[in-house]
């Protein structure tokens, strides 16, 4: 008995799958060309824009026609070494329009000329741009260069990966940040039949076993519309950064101010926290704006904000802690300083049994405070 | 009083000495030096002369030597022989040289190479140099699996983790791969049977991914005391490896004490209960201030013991903190602590599950308990390595249980002493196991056409299999991985079998555990419903078994009996590989057969009495598995003169005999060979004795087993006749109740002639 017939005798394989002999000397190639229209708000993309968004290093000035939009169709969802792309979409945006060129396998032979294709496009871009690019695609990539024993060096470009921006701004607002759930939620132009791209793998098994090459049309639709749609949510990204105020909820005001501040745009971040209108997230905008100002040693701009909250009876205990602070140590105003912490242990009431140790805490200080203040007022502690 | 004194004083203790059935004294061995291998950077004396270390035990010099010479090397060390010097030292000498070299240890548990980094760590910090020593396993936080995999020198991991997170990811880990010199595996002894031959195959896929990158890495492997450490060695690294066992390291005179408790009933062969014996021997050693370890087998006899010493000795407080447990269930924490206390003194007592049998550092004791014989020699050997100090003298008692294998080795203490340790053994090429390794590779790196895979069996046919699978697609001589899955998270390399089960217990609703997993082949006897399940010595009653959802919920429960599940086993022969013995001698042979379990009923058996109270019925799937076999045809010669009751009575009678003796023999757990007899067997229509592997595909177990026929046929008749039993009992052919007044005598006259044929023949 051989081996081959102990294995078949444990578990009866399928039928055998026709081999469609298709191993040329390239990999095949399709191209398409949109109109600039479908793209509304290029002209927003500047490096300014970008260096808004995120903080890595890019070339400047900016050369719309070198940044690559990039992205994989693959074998799997895994990032092992036994993953393949079957298929890379490249986009790039051209004085007539927007070229994608898509660079598809007709059969496992043929990824070296894939990827020669791949490393082309990259010797003639300084910038890519995907989407989940950073944990998927570009190390997929990188191990299908290792495992065809060529350099993957020229995946080392600038990389914007445009899920973590997106997500940073329109979490709040959207449950999911799929690029189709942006396109449908922030572009407002939905896909109707598009491939889900999880079938995309069963779609390429089906085609190498039949020789079916029209079992693909609908993945390269897919990949295509993916890439335009990067080029479309980039630009658009880039216009709400030069005017904020055409964001269409507060949330996103309020995430977009956050990230510029993270990225340490701390003028932009304070004018679009001014933004936020009044509302849920009116009273943290508030809060932040105030702290921005007064990290950056802008003491009164920071106290009319406060004040102005008071006003508002916004941002609970905060504000009146914050001015008792500053009447105590910078205006030199003791009694003003004791009046708000009084207000502001008024505030938080009677202790409650459901009150949670940072509220403890805050009562405790803020009575710790009171009695300073309270001596101080009498004269026996020096400030 | 010290050791020596407490055996002149039990030497004259006339009722303790009734029980003793052997004494044995190992002399004292003097350490025997070699200098520092001239090869070796000389960077690494001074750190060493830091600690008092000047020259060498001549196994580690001869080691190192061999290493530095190019060779795999496999080292056999006793407990505390300084086994990792063998190791560390080559391989920070190579990285001292050239800062990209790289290395990679396996441990085969996580609390090990815990325990090894540590010393590693503070010779490279006494040495001041920058080398990189990283764990990384299931808990290595994501921020630092980047650092570690571009900048580690030595990298530290498990099998799973290798199988899992490294391999199939092998383009992250270029640095290491292309620079790889050295492989480490520690503990080699603990790689038999399944996990072996999963490690095995690992190790070819970890060789071929070397090869892709370049590298060509030395192995260093390190073996407790077995009988085949170099075949072993030879069978997972797929290479010819050079043995080194020459131990240099001193070691004080040992008493060996073997002690079987007195027989209590003489009719059904039951013994005093083992753990108040060991409870009188433990504390007498307490009482005297000797430090000592008991090894229990059981996580609840490792507390009963616990409990009864420290009643013993606690102060008016209660407290008793000289004596503790350790097992596993204990935090790490609490486990590092014990080992500390155990190492610094404060500790007189220690009662342990083999949790610590593997070469955690708790420094040597004078004396060591086995509460039980812990199921293989190696293991015995492990646990009584425990006691023993380089200078003073040190001692070991064993105490048997009534168990059959306990038993065995009180009465037979010469095999314990003379006889060397079982072979660990190990099928790299288990069909199953092979398969599945060889998708994983498949995976990680296409194969083209004429490439092999280690030494296993017909790449080709395999190639061609997993093509007509369309799980790899054939294309310009290559074959490419076709299928979206991730073959290695499907694979344990615990088990050979990809689906297990796993065992939730659901006492507290609100927490349902998992608290154990199952192949799918024990199942049906273990856990069908109703059945009681023990773990960790805790009864848990099966609630549900759900076959589709390979789920079993338990809940634990008290009761008094246990239950056995009767399987109906029927065996049909796929091809024949070997056989001898006809016409004139006995009868074996040796193949492949497909075994058909059904499990329609089980019995509640009463513990201690064994009654029988009562019947319930199961509805379970017959279950297929193929596997590797040998069986003995019994000729008409010996039955035909035999009324069918006394031949039916007389093969169960050999069955229980090989039952015991079989994984002794084979150095396996008891549950990896099955043995059956049929009085007119399917596969050669004749009354047949059967040794079949209970893992898928076979282990090698019944392969060995034909080959050690006349071996295993003595050892059966070995025990029959001596056994003082009358007509039957539990540590020989079974009860009287269950192989009837006349069993004994036709088991043992049957023995008999099938050892006289199975001679006369060679």
């Amino acid at each position: 008995m051989t081996l081959l017939d102990k294995l078949r005798s444990i578990d009866k394989p399928p039928k055998p799958a026709p081999q469609p002999v298709c191993s040329g000397t390239d990999c095949y190639i399709r191209t398409e060309l949109r109109e600039s229209d479908e793209f509304p708000h290029i002209d927003c993309l500047t490096y300014d824009a970008l260096m808004l968004m995120q903080s890595q290093p890019i070339p400047q000035p900016l050369d719309q026609s070198r940044i690559l939009y990039l992205d994989t169709e693959t074998t799997g969802l895994g990032t092992g070494a036994g993953t393949v792309a079957f298929e890379v979409g490249t986009g790039r945006l051209m004085k007539d329009g927007f070229h994608i060129t898509q660079y598809v396998l007709r059969d496992y032979p043929e990824e070296p000329y894939l990827l020669s294709h791949i490393e082309e496009e990259l010797k003639h871009s300084d910038m890519i741009c995907t989407f989940n690019g950073r944990t998927f695609d570009i190390p997929l990539l990188r191990t299908r260069f290792l495992m065809n024993r060529m350099n993957p060096g020229c995946l080392d470009l600038p990389h914007v990966d445009l899920l973590p921006l997106a997500r940073r701004i329109w979490k709040l607002r959207l449950k999911s940040c799929t690029l189709q759930h942006l396109e449908t939620d922030i572009l407002h132009v939905p896909r109707h039949g598009d491939l889900p791209g999880s079938e995309a793998p069963q779609r390429f098994f089906s085609y190498l076993k039949t020789g079916e090459f029209a079992l693909l049309d609908d993945v390269l639709i897919h990949n295509a519309q993916d890439v335009a749609s990067m080029c479309s949510l980039l630009s658009h990204m880039a216009l709400l950064y030069h005017q904020p105020e055409l964001h269409e909820a507060p949330e996103d005001l309020f995430s977009m101010a956050s990230a510029l501040e993270k990225e340490k745009h701390i003028r932009e971040a304070q004018s679009v926290y001014r933004l936020v209108p009044s509302g849920r997230l009116h009273a943290s905008s508030q809060l932040r704006l105030a702290a921005t100002h007064r990290r950056a040693g802008e003491k009164s701009t920071a106290v009319k904000v406060y004040e102005r909250m008071l006003s508002l009876h916004e941002g609970g205990v905060v504000p009146y802690i914050e001015l008792a602070k500053y009447y105590e140590h910078t205006a030199k105003d003791p009694g003003k300083a004791l009046e708000l912490t009084r207000a502001a242990l008024l505030l938080l009431a009677e202790p409650a049994l459901g009150d949670d140790t940072a509220v403890q805490q805050t009562r405790f200080e803020l009575q710790y405070r009171y009695d300073r203040l309270l001596r101080k007022r009498s004269g026996k502690v020096r400030d | 009083m010290n050791v020596d004194q407490l055996t002149e004083f039990l030497r004259r203790d006339q009722e303790f000495m009734e029980n003793v059935v052997r004494w044995e004294e190992l002399p004292a061995h003097e350490a025997q030096y070699r200098p520092f291998p001239s090869a070796l950077d000389s960077r690494l004396r001074e750190p060493l002369a830091k600690r008092g270390i000047y020259q060498l035990y001549t196994h580690q010099a001869h080691a190192i030597e061999e290493i530095l010479r190019g060779h795999d090397v496999v080292v056999v060390t006793p407990t505390a022989s300084g086994k990792t010097m063998c190791y560390n030292l080559p391989v920070l000498s190579e990285i001292l040289r050239n800062p990209d070299a790289r290395a990679l240890y396996l441990f085969p548990t996580k609390a090990l190479s815990a325990d090894q980094v540590s010393e590693l760590y503070e010779l490279i910090e006494a040495l001041d140099v920058d080398i990189k020593t990283y764990t990384y396993d299931g808990d290595t936080p994501g921020s630092a699996r980047k650092a570690i995999r571009q900048a580690g020198h030595i990298v530290v991991t498990n099998p799973d983790m290798l199988h899992s997170g490294i391999l199939p990811h092998h383009t992250k880990w270029v640095k290491l791969f292309e620079n790889l010199k050295y492989i480490v595996i520690d503990e080699i002894h603990t790689y038999r049977g399944v996990f072996g031959s999963n490690l095995a195959n690992v190790l070819r896929r970890l060789i071929r991914i070397c090869d892709f990158y370049g590298a060509h890495p030395q192995f260093i492997l390190c073996s407790a005391t077995i009988a085949n450490p170099d075949e072993l060695a030879c069978t997972l690294t797929g290479r010819p490896v050079t043995l080194v066992n020459d131990n240099g390291a001193p070691m004080g005179k040992r008493h060996i004490v073997f002690y079987n408790p007195p027989v209590v009933n003489r009719q059904l062969g039951i013994r005093a209960g083992v753990v108040p014996q060991v409870r009188n021997i433990t504390g007498m050693l307490l009482k005297n201030g000797i430090q000592s370890i008991t090894f229990a087998r059981s996580r609840l006899n490792v507390e009963v013991l616990v409990k009864y010493l420290k009643e013993m000795v606690k102060d008016p407080l209660g407290n008793a903190g000289r004596v503790r447990g350790y097992r596993s269930g204990y935090l790490a924490t609490q486990r590092r602590e014990i080992e500390r206390g155990l190492r610094a003194g404060k500790i007189d007592a220690v009662v342990s599950t083999n949790a610590l049998e593997l070469g955690i550092d708790i420094g040597a004791l004078d004396a060591c308990v086995l509460c039980g014989y812990p199921g293989t020699i190696a293991s015995a050997w492990q646990q009584a390595g425990r006691a023993g100090r380089r200078k003073e003298t040190s001692i070991v008692f064993f105490v048997a249980s009534s168990a059959a294998l306990d038993q065995f080795m009180v009465t037979h203490p010469d095999y314990f002493l003379k006889q060397s340790p079982e072979n660990a053994l190990l099928n790299p090429d288990n069909l199953y196991i092979l398969l599945n390794h060889f998708k994983c590779a498949a995976y990680e790196l296409p194969f083209e056409d004429n490439d092999s895979f280690g030494n296993a069996p017909a790449p080709d046919q395999l190639m061609e299999y997993l093509t007509e699978s369309n799980i790899l697609r054939h294309v310009d001589h290559r074959y490419h991985w076709m299928a979206e899955d991730f073959p290695a998270s499907e694979i344990s390399l615990r088990s050979a079998a990809s689906e297990n089960f796993v065992i939730i217990d659901i006492t507290d609703p609100a927490h349902h555990r998992v608290i154990g997993e199952m192949d799918r082949y024990t199942v049906p006897m273990l856990l069908h419903e109703n059945a009681i399940y023990m773990h960790e010595g805790i009864q848990y009653q099966v609630e549900q078994l759900d076959f589709d959802a390979c789920k079993a919920y338990i809940r634990h429960v008290e009761v008094g009996y246990y239950t056995d599940a009767d399987l109906n086993v029927s065996l049909s022969l796929l091809d024949i590989e070997q056989e001898d013995g006809q016409g004139a001698g006995l009868p074996r042979a040796y193949g492949e057969v497909k075994v058909t379990t059904l499990v329609t009923m089980f019995k509640k058996i009463r513990f201690d009495t064994h009654e029988n109270l009562g019947f319930g019925h199961v509805r379970l799937p017959e279950i297929d598995m193929h596997t590797s076999a040998m069986w003995w045809t019994l000729p008409d010669e010996i039955c035909g003169t035999l009324a069918s009751d006394d031949l039916k009575n007389g093969m169960l009678g050999i069955a229980n005999l090989l039952r015991i003796v079989t994984p002794l023999y084979l150095m396996c757990a008891s549950t990896d060979v099955v043995v059956i007899y049929q009085v007119k067997s399917p596969i050669t229509d004749k009354p047949s004795l059967i040794i079949y592997d209970a893992t898928p595909g076979g282990i090698g177990l019944s392969q060995k087993a034909y080959g050690m026929q006349d071996l295993l046929l003595e050892k059966c008749l070995d025990i029959v006749d001596h056994c003082p039993c009358e007509n039957g009992c539990p540590s020989c052919v079974g009860p009287v109740g269950e192989v009837g007044s006349l069993g004994k005598k036709h088991a043992t006259q049957m023995l008999r002639e099938m050892l006289q044929r199975a001679r006369d023949r060679s």
